[in-house]
């Protein structure tokens, strides 16, 4: 060990002599730049040549630069060069331990602290001539600063000189602390752990020293076993104080210079919860390395090694996946990185954890009549739901097991939300797994269920769009991302399946707006779900073409509240739209393979034809509704014939405005009449009043659809 | 005969069996299609309704007796293991010396322990060879705990205080396919000792194997397989007596204890059996009417329906099973046939 020692001792103060140099030389071409009218440089240069046994007591030249140097480090903080001369000065001991202390109280750097001035320092400290409390003094100086060196892979080449003070046992509670934060895998030797070992042995479980253990078992599980007993997760102490307030000014200030590198989330988060959980099916276990050597491809970084952005992407290629994957859970950026390997059995070992945590806790583990706190479980499909992994499978048969027994009620929004996170299958599937478990909680729920299972849907649709929107549009650029992903869906499949979800909303819909009494929240989210399938052709480059149902229309039409009617206008607006450039570029391009059937215009025509009737012409509307209107939808025929009440003027949802229109006409009138509004010019302006109202669908849909000439049939 | 019209008076309660039926049966998932990620191929898996008939092995033959000797002794815990992760049967040596320093660490918390020093316990992983049936089942793994006794001269053996093992006999030939080379299933892990320990074994497997336990219940229909299974074998291996165990939802639960003659048991069980059936099958309907004989034969005396009640146990001089998913085999013979059963049940349990 000694020569292993001796050896890179040799190597590091080689090292560090170059680099002094180095730094001196340009130090002192500044200086003599600087030295012209600069107290601050001249003091600098005092220290760096002061010989030792000057004398200290009534030095007044001394007095006069510490006293300036301190203002200086506790007013803006101490640049790179002038920590290294101060530490080299007070470490050297050559005016003495007190002067040695008093400059390190005060060693405050502005910026950074370079390397090789404490790696000098640690050789200082190595020489055995300080006396205890200046060690201290220095190793907490470190551990205050050690965020604020500038690298840190000499300090860590110099592991085993600092790994030596370990069985002093003053100094070993500092020397642990650092050696926790210099450790690496390659660190980790048996004749280290046995060390360790001896000084627990002695000097029995002292929380520092059982925390770095504790890294060593993560790093190295083959060579040692410790478990952590869940109260002593208090770790180290902060040994900043004699800086805290002065270096967080000076940080403060220098702050707006120069942003910090952002965060890394890689730590693990602090267990919330302290309460005991019977079952623990819900913990995410430790980042640990794995405990097999035999795959690592020479220099393995492990995660927990990893403290930023930049360093993760520098190991990318030689990141080692933790012992149990499901720890990946505490860290969304290595979720991201998972992402990006590709490795399957790294995806399948996590598959299985999560589906394993969602199975025991959802599915398995019967509550026995205790109503457990739902937060943790609660919490937990929070956390799938953010893994950029949209779904996994296991989480995916979880679903479709966990909705056939299902309240509705338990932990509502979070599963809504994992449904509609599903991939497209085969139709058949969908319908016995999904559909039809799903309409039968549907039917029997409250109306907000009913919204949210509308929801649900919709962001399911709007999913499998996007996906295949860009499956579709980036075939050529991005074939290997495909490939892995693929989903051996056929195209014709995927259409019957986006048809079948949009039929089944539809008959969902219709039913549950009667079910329900035409509720507004309820009619709101159906046109939402609308607002998406009219567009599928034109933002999605999907020829299909599915106009929602009477059940969904007519109510819709006919809605009490004007915004309801505004956003049906805005759906038919936009099918319109996307039917005719459909129908153009059919025109153009003469693609056989591009096929739109005639019965949808058709079926388009008849719904234009019945809605411009209702809301403008207000003739009696002779409106064929198709055979398609359920008889429960009698009623609704006989009150079409009641129509011509149903014009923008006399429509329950816009007499309000009306009635604000005719005021405004007419102000001195006070019987009302309505029809007067009727009149051609009259009833431009009473259009464009309600398309001042805000009613931009309304507006769409009148001004594509309407020729601005022809009046309402039936005024004066 | 009369069984056929009985079973249709008794009100049969097959909700619970439906749901199970429905909820783990994935015979209609496939993997092929997947938004985000396609790992681990997963195929047709049904619950099977026949099952080859039980025939009397002497697995001495292939089996080291003195393994099966430790396999039969105890009554186990059943659980079932998500696939292991990058195990070695090559590597069971390192896996001793580290499970005994995790146990030591686990009992001491707080102070570390190095891997490969002796400590109070002495783990001994072996493998079973022979009880895998095909050559897609994984090798049966025994790990035995033994303690020094706190106060123990020298010269004291070693006391055993936990067993277990992890195996996988008959296991689905597509769901072990479908997992990828790096992973090792052993579904089915039977424990029988203290809690603690199991405890702290199961949690040095999930963090080493990257895998998850989950106990594992026998439902009832599980449960009626067996009894049957075991009837079946009556003429070759005298099963003594046939005990089973309902609870009947009632309020207090009432136990009703029901023992049967085990030649009585048999004829019944021969008298179901059909006629046409494949010989060496054995058809779910059959042991449906099996049990159906004998609800129909305590209704007939006592006018309690059973089959509104749970199946708890079942047990016979072959051996016995409950439905918290206690096991004991008592003879060796017919060692394929349960554990068959069992991996099945365990295969069930997994989540993909």
């Amino acid at each position: 060990m000694s020569k292993t020692m001796s050896k890179s001792h040799n190597v590091s103060e080689a090292e560090s002599c170059i680099h002094g140099a180095a730094n001196r030389s340009s130090r002192r071409s500044e200086r003599r730049r600087a030295d012209v009218e600069d107290p601050f440089g001249r003091a600098l240069e005092y220290f760096s040549q002061v010989k030792a046994g000057t004398p200290v007591k009534g030095n007044d030249a001394l007095e006069n630069n510490l006293v300036l140097v301190e203002r200086v480090a506790l007013g803006r903080g101490l640049p790179p060069g002038a920590v290294a001369t101060l530490l080299d000065f007070a470490l050297s001991l050559r005016l003495g331990s007190s002067v040695c202390s008093r400059v390190l109280k005060f060693l405050i750097p502005a910026s950074a602290v370079p390397q090789d001035s404490v790696v000098r320092g640690v050789s200082w400290f190595c020489m055995g001539k300080m006396p205890v409390s200046a060690q201290i003094l220095f190793l907490r100086w470190i551990l205050t600063m050690f965020d604020l060196i500038d690298s840190k892979d000499q300090l860590r080449s110099i592991y085993g000189f600092i790994f030596s003070f370990v069985t002093d046992e003053v100094l070993s509670p500092y020397v642990c602390h650092l050696l926790y934060l210099l450790t690496t895998k390659e660190h980790v030797q048996p004749f280290r752990v046995r060390k360790l070992l001896e000084v627990q042995a002695k000097m029995g479980r002292q929380p520092p020293l059982t925390q770095l253990l504790a890294l060593y078992k993560v790093l190295c599980p083959e060579m040692i076993a410790i478990s952590m007993p869940s109260k002593t997760r208090g770790g180290f102490k902060n040994h900043n104080l004699p800086w805290k307030t002065a270096l967080a000014a000076v940080l403060k200030k220098n702050k707006t210079a120069e942003a910090p590198s952002p965060p890394l989330s890689l730590d693990i988060k602090e267990k919330a919860s302290t309460r005991k959980r019977k079952l623990h099916h819900l913990e995410v276990p430790q980042l640990s390395c794995g405990p097999e050597i035999e795959s690592s491809r020479g220099k393995a970084v492990h995660l927990q090694q990893l403290r930023s952005f930049a360093q993760l992407l520098q190991n990318l290629d030689n990141i080692e996946l933790p012992a149990q994957m499901g720890s990946l859970l505490s860290s969304s950026l290595a979720l991201h990185y998972l992402d990006c390997v590709h490795d399957e059995s790294a995806l399948l070992r996590l598959n299985f954890w999560l589906g394993s945590v969602l199975h025991e806790e959802f599915l398995f583990c019967s509550r026995d009549g205790n109503p457990e706190n739902s937060t943790e479980p609660s919490q937990f499909l929070d956390i799938c739901l953010s893994l950029p992994q949209e779904c996994f499978s296991s989480s995916e048969f979880f679903l479709f097991k966990f909705l056939a027994m299902w309240d509705g009620s338990l932990h509502q929004p979070q599963i809504l939300s994992l449904l509609s996170d599903i991939p497209p299958l085969p139709v058949s599937r969908m319908k016995m797994f999904l559909f039809e478990p799903l309409q039968q909680l549907y039917f029997t729920s409250s109306v907000f269920f009913k919204c949210g299972v509308i929801e649900c849907l919709r962001s399911m649709l709007w999913k499998w769009l996007t996906w295949h929107f860009v499956q579709t549009s980036h075939k050529e650029l991005d074939v290997s991302l495909s490939s892995s992903r693929t989903m051996n869906l056929h195209m014709s499949e995927f259409l019957e399946l986006v048809t079948e979800l949009v039929q089944y909303v539809g008959r969902l819909a219709s039913a549950g707006l009667q079910l329900e009494n035409y509720h507004i929240l309820l009619h709101h989210q159906t046109l939402n779900f609308y607002e998406l399938v009219c567009d599928v052709y034109l933002k999605f480059n999907l020829p299909l073409f599915l106009l929602p149902p009477s059940g969904v229309i007519f109510p819709s039409l006919l809605a009490t509240d004007p915004v309801t009617v505004d956003r049906l206008g805005y759906v038919i607006f936009r099918y319109r739209q996307n039917l005719m450039s459909a129908k153009e570029h059919k025109q153009q391009k003469k693609e056989p393979s591009f096929h739109i059937s005639r019965d949808v215009f058709r079926e388009f025509n008849l719904l234009m034809v019945a809605v411009v009737s209702c809301l403008w012409i207000s003739k009696d509307c002779q409106v064929d509704v198709g055979t398609d209107v359920h008889k429960a939808l009698v009623p609704l025929r006989t009150m079409l014939s009641y129509c011509k009440n149903y014009n923008l003027i006399h429509h329950p949802a816009f007499l309000n405005y009306a009635i604000e229109f005719h005021q405004k006409c007419w102000p001195e009138q006070t019987n009302v009449d309505l029809s007067s509004i009727q009149g051609k010019k009259y009833w431009y302006w009473y259009l464009e009043f309600l398309f001042s109202q805000g009613f931009d669908g309304l507006k769409d849909f009148i001004q594509n659809n309407m020729d601005h000439q022809s009046t309402p049939v039936g005024g004066h | 005969m009369m069984e056929g019209r009985s079973a249709m008076e008794s009100p049969v309660t097959r909700l619970p069996t439906r749901r199970r039926t429905k909820s783990y049966g994935r015979s209609c998932f496939e993997a092929s299609s997947r938004f985000a990620y396609t790992s681990g191929q997963l195929t047709i898996l049904r619950i099977p309704t026949t099952r080859e008939a039980p025939r009397a092995r002497n697995i001495a033959e292939r089996v080291d007796p003195e393994q099966v000797t430790l396999l039969i002794k105890n009554e186990w815990k059943l659980s079932y293991v998500t696939p292991l992760y990058r195990f070695r049967h090559t590597h069971l040596k390192k896996y001793s010396k580290h499970l005994s320093a995790f146990i030591a660490a686990e009992k001491q918390q707080g102070t570390a322990v190095e891997v490969g020093l002796e400590t109070g316990y002495r783990v001994t992983f072996s493998t079973v060879l022979g009880i895998a049936e095909t050559d897609e089942d994984a090798e049966t793994v025994f790990i035995q705990i033994q303690s020094k006794p706190m106060f123990a001269a020298t010269g004291d053996a070693l006391k055993v205080v936990w067993s277990g093992w992890l195996t996988c006999v008959n296991g689905s030939p597509e769901y072990l396919h479908s997992l990828l080379p790096d992973f090792v299933s052993l579904p089915l892990f039977c424990s029988s000792g203290p809690e603690n320990i199991t405890v702290v074994v199961k949690s040095w497997f999930e963090k080493m194997f990257d895998c998850r336990f989950g106990s594992l219940g026998l439902d009832s229909t599980s449960l009626q397989w067996l009894c049957a299974l075991w009837t079946g074998c009556h003429p070759d291996n005298n099963i003594r007596y046939l005990r089973l165990l309902w609870t009947l939802p009632t309020q207090p639960p009432l136990d009703v204890s029901y023992t049967v003659n085990p030649q009585d048991a048999w004829e019944l069980w021969n008298s179901v059996r059909q006629e046409d059936s494949v010989d060496g099958t054995v058809g779910i309907d059959e042991v449906k009417h099996f049990m159906a004989g004998l609800e129909s034969h305590f209704f007939r005396h006592f006018k309690i329906y059973l089959s509104s009640g749970t199946l708890r146990k079942v047990s016979t001089a072959l051996g016995s099973a409950q439905q918290d998913g206690k096991v004991k085999i008592l003879c060796s013979d017919y060692l394929a046939t349960v554990l068959t059963l069992l991996t099945e049940c365990a295969i069930l349990k997994m989540p993909i």
